[in-house]
């Protein structure tokens, strides 16, 4: 899943053959290929191919692709979604909703899902994009608050804390196909957002990020692109949303808790932000850490949260570019040993 | 200078400006509704309003302050706020078991004080740690995008603290059913309990005091000067560290100061600040970003809101109509009801 940061600056890129200039068109690396590869068929190699430790690397794949869709904001237009664990309740509720009341097939709802989450986002980014990024981050937040809120309260439709039972995806009761599913997912979303990355939005979000005085006056519209990537960010989480309505068969309001955000942008900033690829490559040994503390620790509970809030702390101090950075600069000096 | 170029004035001339701006309109409307609302519902929507704002203010007081002259918005301000209602049940619990046995009118009358002021010094050191562990580091390293790192600093505080006390104490409620064991008072046919009371003497003492140290005194000065301009403030002489250190620990202190003074409301429980939080950021982003004085008007005007909410709309819904009332008003204002008095902070 790495992708090559220099995949936009011609003479750094590797394309010897066809199928490389794919790979790189799609911002995925020779490394990163084989990382993709050994990821589909650890479903089949022995420790991997017990039923909880596939439930693990199905939460661990659909933390990965919420960090890519949440970094694709933090990272590039440096604004913070704080709602964004609402906003993928709320694609996950619409979802739910509608297979549960006018039984509409799950593979539809989870796209449809994608819609009203996609909307309040435009809505949200509409209000609050207009300012400062520290505002949309904390209005984003209230708008989650909100949400949350309302689900917990409009208990007739919701069915509140009590929990909403939606059908799965497929009848059969093992993961292995839903972690195919969920990688596919991941992929789909790090391939989008990676194009748009790489176009001239892209450009226009990181000059944004930077310095939105600057942008603004080399004739940039900071609200149009910042309501443009937010918007895109709030329908991958809605979709994201909608596969976890259906993957684990419950939703309660606990989904669109702040500390679920929290998870999110602790594994987005870690991964390395401004990478897109960084979260979701921590992320999969970190949800194994996690488990294995949360199941070999029970009279600790909090005990990885913990962890998690000190890493993001010493992180944000001292490695401000995360894994992704950390990567690059060993990937460097590999280079240079071979070069002597 | 801008208060003698006001005095000049008349007063009527100041007091219509004034009453027009959008920050006078609110008070005005909020005073409207409250007595609409206390005559209509019964007087104890404004016992409630007054009791709890005090407290918010206190809490958004020390909110806006970090962020006007530390440029932090603290995620972890409710935290202090649950260390506060913790030291506060750790002192006084132990003291009440002990008069169980041996009564003394002097003590019991004391040791809810005791276990309040104790709060703020511990909430106060605690701001100092961080800000000398956390924040000075990141200051050293790198003052980019000062405004959202410092922001997700926070957020990572926050998750450390509410877990470690989990680790430590467990997800048990400690709380007391009362401070001061006495009848309650009657106040217009409400039935006020003493705790009450003293939450809102409290925090008017405490709004007092902190005026007149932020107005009066040279150290409170240099903490305006300090929000005004970094470097200005470098220039004459005032000791930064000394100073951001302090502006901590007094938002630290008293918001555990909040905490502790409600205690016998909010249990102390690992996420016993979450609700102070959002109360606290709604009330900023109300009034403004970085507008102290402001922040204990909107500490009242929230106190109002949700206490309308949960009396006419029902409990549960005091955090969905308090966001749309904000969202609403920040169509129309977008820099807050009381705009911002200190500069840079739209900059960042």
């Amino acid at each position: 899943m790495e992708n090559n940061a220099q995949a936009a600056i011609p003479g750094k890129t590797l394309s010897n053959g066809r199928f490389s200039a794919i790979l790189n068109s799609v911002g995925i690396t020779p490394t990163g290929l084989i990382m993709i590869v050994i990821l589909l068929i650890l479903p089949f190699i022995p420790p991997f191919n017990e039923e909880h430790i596939l439930r693990w690397l199905v939460s661990a794949a659909l933390l990965a692709a919420q960090a890519i869709a949440f970094d694709f904001t933090t990272g590039y237009i440096n604004v913070v979604n704080f709602g964004f664990a609402a906003f993928l309740g709320v694609g996950a509720y619409t979802s739910g909703l509608l297979a549960v009341n006018l039984g509409l097939s799950p593979w539809i709802g989870i796209f449809v899902g994608a819609i009203p989450a996609a909307l309040i986002g435009f809505l949200t980014g509409l209000l609050t994009l207009r300012l400062r990024g520290i505002f949309a981050a904390v209005m984003a937040w209230f708008v989650g608050l909100a949400l949350l809120g309302l689900t917990r309260n409009l208990v007739d439709l919701t069915r509140g804390p009590m929990g909403l039972s939606t059908p799965t995806l497929l009848e059969t009761s093992s993961n292995r196909p839903y972690f195919y599913i969920v990688v596919a997912m991941m992929l789909i979303t790090y391939v989008v957002l990676r194009k748009i990355i790489s176009s001239r939005y892209g450009l226009a979000f990181r000059a944004i990020g930077q310095n939105m005085d600057a942008a603004r006056a080399s004739g940039i519209n900071p609200t149009y692109y910042r309501v443009f990537n937010f918007t895109v960010q709030c329908l991958f989480a809605g979709w994201l949303g909608g596969f976890y309505a259906h993957y684990f068969g419950i939703l309660t309001p606990q989904l669109m808790l702040t500390a679920r955000t929290v998870e999110v942008l602790a594994i987005a900033y870690i991964g390395g932000r401004g990478s897109l690829w960084g979260g979701a490559a921590v992320a999969f040994p970190f949800i194994f850490l996690i488990e294995g503390l949360r199941s070999n620790l029970t009279e600790l509970p909090g005990l990885h949260l913990v962890i998690y809030g000190l890493l993001l702390v010493l992180v944000m101090i001292f490695y401000p570019g995360g894994f992704a950075a950390f990567y690059q600069r060993a990937a460097a000096w590999v280079k240079g040993l071979r070069g002597k | 200078m801008k208060e003698e170029a006001l005095l000049k004035e008349p007063f009527l001339v100041v007091f219509k400006r004034w009453i027009t701006s959008a920050g006078g309109i609110t008070i005005l409307l909020a005073i409207v509704v409250a007595i609409v609302a206390a005559i209509d519902a019964g007087p104890f929507i404004l016992v409630n309003t007054v009791v709890t704002g005090g407290m918010w203010a206190l809490l958004s007081l020390g909110l806006s302050l970090v962020f006007g002259v530390m440029n932090i918005p603290n995620f972890a301000h409710g935290e202090f706020f649950l260390i506060g209602s913790l030291t506060a049940y750790f002192t006084f619990n132990p003291i009440r078991l002990y008069l169980k046995d041996n009564p003394s009118p002097f003590l019991s009358a004391i040791a809810p004080l005791l276990g309040i002021f104790l709060a703020f010094f511990v909430g106060a050191l605690l701001g100092v740690i961080l800000e000398k562990l956390v924040f000075s580091p990141l200051r050293k390293r790198s003052r980019d995008q000062w405004v959202m790192n410092s922001f997700l600093l926070t957020v990572g505080i926050s998750v450390v603290i509410i877990n470690n006390v989990q680790l430590i104490w467990g997800a048990n409620f400690r709380g007391v059913p009362n401070y001061w064991n006495v009848d309650p008072l009657n106040f217009f046919g409400v039935n006020l309990s003493v705790d009450r009371l003293a939450a809102f003497l409290l925090a008017v003492v405490t709004l007092i005091i902190f005026w007149y140290f932020m107005r009066r005194t040279q150290t409170g000065r240099a903490v305006r000067a300090v929000a005004q301009d970094e470097t200005g403030a470098l220039l004459v002489g005032i000791n930064l560290n000394s100073i951001l250190s302090l502006t901590m620990a007094l938002s630290a202190g008293l918001a555990a100061m909040a905490g502790a003074s409600l205690l016998f409301i909010f249990p102390a429980y690992p996420t016993a600040g979450l609700k102070p939080l959002y109360v606290a950021w709604y009330v900023v982003i109300l009034v403004g970003l970085g507008n102290v004085s402001a922040a204990v008007v909107g500490g009242f005007i929230v106190a109002l809101l949700q206490t309308l909410t949960s009396f006419y709309v029902g409990t549960g819904w005091e955090d969905v109509i308090p966001t749309a009332v904000i969202i609403i008003m920040l169509i129309f204002k977008p820099s807050g009801l009381f705009g911002s008095e200190v500069k840079g902070i739209q900059e960042k």
